[in-house]
């Protein structure tokens, strides 16, 4: 399905028809008038002629809307904010958040959590990252706030849990290493804008 | 006191615009700041020395361009921060920090708190117009707790310079970088300043002094304190918290007498273990320094589940039966006035032999000298030009009276001079002026004799002490070969007149001459020549105005300890030397104040953070759990005199000495509502807890709690008595010190402060003792390890006291050298 | 006109076997059973017509498209708990849903449902036992049928009244003005048919029309067919003249506190009665059936046709309000039913 027409925000310029509505007869001939009218009128049998339409596009013409959730489920946005997901660099497997915190600093329902340390390799490292999904309330600051890209919105979105507290782990939420190449690149809140290009400034870093 | 102080002269100076005042002989940066005006600065550290390596604080005073940091206020001066060049400079500077400046402040442990990142915002650098090939610089940890990241470093030279000026040791200075030199185009389009200070960047990067990885000093860890970016860090820290996370707890450091402002700065423990832990300790690195048991001693934290109650209901028996109660310094005033409350009200025994060695000896001096307390504080000390250390070993004692020590020898161009029977070859690096007097123990007296010699004003000493003085001087003669210019009177033939004619010659000869030397046998009976002393000291005093005494606890725990209070009170009142006291621990001089203390333990002992037969413990190891220094609320009274207060960092769910007082003898709810009943005649103000304030104002000023009066009382006419020869000690001798950063059973507990138990000894003495020694005492001995101490010099050892359970004072007695027999084991 | 002879019924009768009093009961466990499966196989369709109406799929997930959600419905009706309100006249409260259930059966006795049929031989006990198409030919079918749908009123009102609930007291109170209302109009509009035929007996009626699609008294009588359309969706409590249970203002109306089994009753009644209808439509109006031949089919697909007719309808329209139906019923169909009669009655004498 195509999000076409879900990107069409520029309402104002539909078209729009004022309808024009009777006013309410008021002597008994007008009354009578407007009752023949209405008794006469196909208008009825246009509304039979409309569903019974619907029906046939809908049975014959492949016009049927329903998604068989949870075995169909639509596409959804790109800008969708559903469950989280840490994403690894493409080329070294290695996963993309640097522990920087900024995530944690500026989720508005407190509900990120981290621990780093210095590792064996003069890093940091991340040793332990929750998010505690009972309280998210995927405002989907934390992916815009990231500067690796790291911590995004994949397309999971079925969020029930028993508890109302779920936290997930850094493993929960981390690309599998053996599912890196289908690791998709996530374009909504946060993601390159399609104009970055244009923002670098260029500096004579010439080595 | 302020009247012995210069009147500093206040003048006025017009910032972009607007008149402020300012102290005459001021920087212009620390004038600016006074008045709460912004001028862009990195390198300048308040107390040290400007070492104009940003140069960011280019401004312009009248009409010429000067470094704020460096160029001194004047009279009716116009200023003005901000010009087009010196923003285009300012600028250039930036951008230069910023070249090859890796872009890793996502994980940098400064980001949010780093100077370089707010300046780079503040001049809005957002393009970079110069670059050069980078250097590849290592990540180094150059002692247990330091940590070094040579790429983020910007050579702004402020680790170097607090190390030198403040603290003392030097152990860090910069070192080549083997960087490329600067492309020659530059020398033209690059704005002037912005040049030579990259092009000293470009070639310098830090390193520990002595040629080797690691620093051996002192670990204070104040390098990483003043380092604006991520470059020094602590160890321990290193990755582990970003700083906006951390929760600052304003506090006093708890560990020795100096009372420093700390923050506590603490989080949740990790992502699964919500309580709360201190990640690190900071300070206001431009108005107080800290040594490395404040900064690296902060997890002595007592945790304990809850309220045991049957450990309670012992301890109020415990009470019940009890004597004496045992106790050290290391508690708040409020603890102090409750126990001397219980002594009131339940008649027990108060004691505590550290507090109560100073409480005697400051009993002396006040009788002697008709007030209450010791002239200066250490604030005061620092701003002198000349200072005596006597009885203290500087390096150990007190980390405060050694930076303020230090500092005069930098910033004043002071001089020094120290007495202590124990080597030190750290002290004479401090500055050209020093003086060590490496005396017999106990002489400290003549050591306060030759102090009266040198700078009491002769006609105010009493007549006997007059020609006690004099007594020591000797004349001899000696005979010295002097070079004289001789006139010689030649008649020579002039060849080409063949006239004669008189001709007058100077010409040098070597005659022996008798001269009359005064010898000072005081300066001799302290070890060192006299003609070579009196030549130095010549030096030393010149242009100086100001003097100052720092006395320490050797002296408390003297045989003489009151005879020498007196000659203190002397000293003080026939001369322009100002004495500061060093208490022996934390909250001494409260203790002090607050407590009447007795001399000996009789009964049942209750024990508090001490052995005893009911052992009351902040340590967690007692009978009954106690809050620790940072789970409590209260004051401490520090050895500047004041009173300050200190918060709780963790949380505490266990009883605390309140609650006993409650069930015991009645209190208020808390325990800081004890804090303004502390005894106004002793100098405390009947102020609430909650009205001190604890920070520092721009200017430097001090706002921490408040000054303790120093109360006048009616004056004993000083009769002081003779030097006592017969106290000197010879042979094995001990003494009891502690090594830096170890003061108590607490910096003991913290897991970044490393210094163990046991007896400290000079490299060859420690090597001739072996590993493990039996010390005798006479009767009680102890076995502990030998531990080496580069900065020891001599034959005394020394026998570090800070473990309660070791019970060293006792094995001292009321002395701080003991002769012993010490045998291997 | 042709006017078909009383004669003429009665020849056609003596063709048909005795009718025993075995055949009857068997007729009418057949209709019980049969019409109660097709009440719920109703539900279904009425679902899924909807649904594709809407453009949706309806249910699909219990059997093959959702075929056996009747019977989880089914189960679900009959396992859930069965309550009476506290302050409920409970025995009305109880006997009411039968009410509605019985008068909806019972007016199919007189209906002419499903081919008359003989077991065969070869099963014991009732082998051999001729099984009729109406479990009881009454002379006076229609009126019966009539009579007996309004008489299912008694359902709805007492339920609305014992049950103690404001929705359901309007519901009672809508339940009466509805059907007493538009009973009327079906009774007047079938008025004008039954002049023209003779007889209230369906199988006169299916007579009379025999012969082809041209002798359907739909020809004769549309504005009688029309009325009585109308009038069949308000007695049949449906869309657009559903008031009585109207959920967006009166909950659930007379049904409000039913649950279980007992509100299944007013279901399968609702169902029923929407096929008698239907039945009645195409007997009356639309040539019946025949006994030849596909002639049962035929009728299967008039009903069907009705049947389909209402949900259709439900899916298109929106539902009037009280007013608009009353006004309706007495200032438009009623007068428009009365003239129908009185133009019939004149044409007849001409
Ligand atoms: S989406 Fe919003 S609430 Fe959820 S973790 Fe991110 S910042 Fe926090
Ligand atoms: S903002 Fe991104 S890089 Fe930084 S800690 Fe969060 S996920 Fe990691
Ligand atoms: S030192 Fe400052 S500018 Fe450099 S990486 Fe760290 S936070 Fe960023
Ligand atoms: S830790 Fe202290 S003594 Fe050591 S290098 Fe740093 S400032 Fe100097
Ligand atoms: S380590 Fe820090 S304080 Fe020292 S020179 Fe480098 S940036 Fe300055
Ligand atoms: S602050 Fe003055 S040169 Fe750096």
């Amino acid at each position: 399905m195509g999000l076409e027409q879900f990107k069409n925000r520029n309402v104002g310029q539909q078209e729009y028809v004022l309808l024009d509505l009777e006013h309410t007869p008021q002597t008994p001939m007008g009354k009578f008038k407007q009752v023949v009218k209405r008794t006469f009128k196909p208008e009825l049998f246009v509304g039979l002629g409309v569903t019974m339409r619907e029906m046939i596009n809908a049975l014959f013409k492949g016009q049927m809307h329903t998604i068989k959730y949870p075995f169909e489920k639509l596409p959804i946005s790109p800008r969708y904010r559903a469950i989280h997901e840490m994403l690894r660099l493409l080329e070294s497997g290695h996963y993309r958040c640097i522990g920087c915190g900024l995530c944690e600093k500026i989720c508005i329902s407190n509900c990120i959590t981290m621990d780093t340390r210095y590792d064996e390799n003069q890093r940091k490292e991340v040793s332990e990252y929750t998010i505690n999904f009972g309280r998210c309330i995927f405002c989907g600051y934390c992916a815009e706030v990231c500067p690796e890209l790291a911590i995004v919105h994949g397309p999971r979105y079925e969020t029930a849990s028993e508890q109302r507290a779920s936290f997930s782990l850094f493993e929960d939420m981390l690309t599998p290493i053996d599912k890196l190449n289908l690791q998709q690149e996530y374009d909504g809140f946060g993601a390159v804008t399609p104009n970055a290009d244009e923002n670098i400034k260029k500096t004579p870093l010439a080595y | 006191m302020s009247e012995v102080k210069t009147v500093e002269n206040m003048v006025s100076i017009t910032i972009d615009g607007t008149t402020y005042q300012a102290k005459e002989g001021e920087y212009i940066l620390n004038a600016a700041r006074a008045n709460d005006v912004f001028i862009p600065a990195i390198c300048y550290l308040t107390r040290c020395s400007p070492t104009l390596a940003c140069r960011l604080c280019l401004v312009e005073a009248d009409g010429k361009q000067v470094y704020a940091c460096n160029a001194k206020v004047k009279d009716g001066m116009e200023i003005t921060v901000d010009t087009p060049n010196i923003l285009e400079e300012r600028r250039a500077i930036m951008e230069v920090y910023d070249v090859n400046h890796p872009l890793q402040c996502g994980v940098c442990d400064k980001s949010g708190e780093c100077e370089l990142q707010n300046y780079t915002l503040e001049l809005a650098v957002d393009s970079q117009s110069y670059a050069i090939p980078d250097t590849k610089r290592e990540v180094k940890d150059w002692s247990t707790v330091l940590h070094y990241d040579a790429g983020l470093c910007i050579v702004c030279e402020r680790c170097t310079t607090v190390c030198k000026d403040m603290i003392g040791d030097a152990a860090i200075s910069t070192t080549k970088r083997g960087g490329e030199p600067l492309d020659k185009a530059y020398k033209e389009t690059m704005p002037k300043d912005a040049y030579a200070m990259w092009n000293k960047l470009q070639k310098s990067i830090i390193a520990p002094s002595n040629g080797t990885d690691y620093t051996n000093c002192s670990d204070c860890g104040e390098c990483t304190a003043v380092c604006p970016v991520g470059a020094l860090t602590g160890r321990d820290f290193v990755y582990t918290s970003n700083a906006w996370e951390l929760e600052r707890v304003p506090a006093t450091c708890a560990h020795c007498s100096s009372g420093c402002q700390i923050y506590y700065e603490k989080k949740h423990t990790s992502v699964f273990d919500r309580s709360e832990k201190i990640y690190r300790v900071t300070n206001e690195w431009n108005y107080v320094s800290l040594c490395g048991a404040g900064r690296y001693g902060y997890d002595f934290e007592n945790r304990v589940e809850g309220k045991d109650e049957a450990a309670f209901n012992a301890a109020v028996e415990a009470f019940k039966k009890a004597e004496t109660i045992r106790f050290n310094s290391v508690i708040t005033n409020e603890e102090a006035l409750m126990l001397q409350t219980l002594k009131e009200k339940m008649g027990f025994k108060l004691v505590n032999p550290d507090a109560r060695a100073f409480q005697k000896f400051l009993g002396a001096y006040a009788k002697a000298a008709g007030q209450s307390l010791y002239s200066y504080d250490f604030k005061e000390v620092m701003v002198t030009d000349f200072v005596i250390s006597v009885g203290a070993s500087l390096r150990n004692d007190n980390p405060n009276a050694r930076y303020a020590f230090n500092n005069i020898q930098k910033m004043n161009k002071g001089a020094g001079l120290y007495f202590h029977p124990v080597g030190d070859n750290l002290v004479p690096t401090f500055g050209k002026n020093i003086e060590v007097f490496t005396h017999k123990v106990g002489l400290e007296e003549a050591a306060l004799y030759l102090v009266l010699d040198l700078f009491a004003d002769k006609e105010k000493l009493p007549e006997d002490v007059k020609s006690y003085l004099e007594s020591f001087k000797s004349t001899t003669t000696k005979t010295v070969k002097e070079k004289v210019m001789k006139e010689v009177t030649e008649t020579v033939i002039d060849e080409e007149t063949g006239e004669e004619k008189q001709v007058t010659k100077k010409v040098p000869e070597m005659v022996e001459k008798e001269i009359t030397i005064e010898k000072n046998g005081l300066v001799e009976l302290l070890g060192k020549e006299s003609d070579a002393f009196d030549a130095a000291f010549e030096k030393m005093m010149k242009k100086k105005e100001s003097f100052s005494m720092i006395v320490g606890e050797d002296l408390y725990f003297h045989d003489r300890a009151e005879n020498i209070a007196k000659l203190i009170a002397l000293i003080e009142q026939t001369s322009p030397v100002r004495v500061a006291m060093i208490p022996p621990k934390t909250n001494s001089l409260g203790v002090a104040l607050i407590c009447d203390l007795d001399d000996e333990a009789t009964g049942y002992t209750v024990g508090y953070n001490e052995n005893g037969d009911f052992r009351l413990s902040a340590l967690g190891d007692g009978d009954l759990d106690m809050p620790a220094m940072n789970q409590q609320e209260g004051t401490l009274t520090n050895m500047h005199k004041r009173v300050t207060p200190t918060n709780a960092a963790l949380e505490y769910n266990g009883y605390e000495l309140n609650d006993l007082m409650k069930v015991l003898v009645g209190a208020p709810e808390l325990t800081v509502d004890w804090t303004e009943k502390l005894p106004v005649e002793k100098g405390f103000r009947t102020a609430k807890f909650d009205d001190l304030p604890n920070g520092y104002l721009n200017d430097g000023t001090e706002n921490r709690g408040y000054a303790l009066e120093n109360i006048t009382c009616e004056a004993e006419a000083i009769a002081v008595e003779k030097i006592d020869e017969n106290g000197v000690l010879e042979g094995e001798i001990v003494y009891r010190c502690n090594p830096q950063r170890q003061f108590n059973d607490f910096t003991d507990k913290a897991h970044e402060i490393f210094e163990g138990f046991g007896l400290y000894a000079a490299p060859e003495k420690a090597k001739a003792l072996g590993e493990k020694v039996e010390i005798d005492f006479g009767g009680k001995s102890i076995t502990v390890d030998v531990i080496e101490d580069e900065r020891m010099e001599g034959d005394i050892t020394a026998l570090a006291d800070f473990k309660s359970e070791a019970d060293v004072y006792s094995l001292f007695g009321p002395s701080r050298y003991r002769k012993v027999t010490i045998r291997k084991v | 006109m042709e006017v078909v002879s009383y004669r003429n019924v009665e020849t056609f009768v003596q063709h048909i076997p005795e009718v025993t009093a075995l055949g009857v009961w068997i007729k009418a466990i057949i209709i019980l059973a049969v019409i109660s499966a097709i009440a719920g196989f109703g539900t279904y369709v009425e679902r899924k017509v909807l649904a594709f109406m809407q453009r949706r799929l309806g249910p699909m997930h219990v059997g093959p498209y959702g075929l056996l959600q009747i019977i989880a419905d089914g189960i679900k009706l009959f396992t859930k708990e069965d309550i009476v309100p506290q302050n409920a006249n409970r025995f009305i409260f109880m006997v009411a849903p039968v009410i509605t259930a019985a008068t909806a059966f019972i007016a199919l006795a007189a209906v002419p449902v499903f081919p008359d049929f003989t077991i065969p031989e070869w099963i014991p006990v009732i082998g051999g036992t001729f099984v009729p198409s109406i479990a009881s030919d009454l002379n006076v079918g229609i009126l019966f049928v009539l009579g007996m749908m309004a008489a299912g009123l008694y359902g709805p009102l007492l339920a609305g009244m014992a049950q103690a609930n404001k929705w359901g007291i309007i519901g009672a109170a809508r339940t009466a003005i509805q059907f007493l209302s538009y009973e009327v109009v079906t009774g007047l509009s079938i008025l004008a048919p039954i002049m023209i035929v003779g007889s209230l007996s369906f199988v006169d009626f299916n007579a009379a029309q025999a012969g082809g699609v041209a002798n359907w008294l739909v020809w004769k009588q549309p504005v009688a067919f029309i009325l009585f359309l109308i009038a069949g969706f308000a007695e049949t409590n449906r869309t657009p003249f559903d008031l009585l249970e109207h959920e967006a203002e009166v909950v659930s109306g007379y049904a409000t506190e039913y649950s279980g089994m007992r509100w299944g009753m007013f279901f399968i009644g609702e169902y029923a009665n929407m096929i008698t209808i239907s039945v009645i439509a195409a007997i009356v109006f639309l040539g019946g059936y025949s006994t030849e031949g596909l002639g049962w089919l035929w009728i299967m697909l008039k009903i069907a046709f009705f049947f389909f007719l209402m949900l259709w309808v439900r899916a298109a329209w929106p539902h009037v309000r009280p007013d608009q139906l009353m006004w309706l019923c007495w200032k438009v169909l009623m007068p428009i039913a009365v003239i129908n009669v009185v133009i019939t009655g004149i044409v007849m004498m001409v």
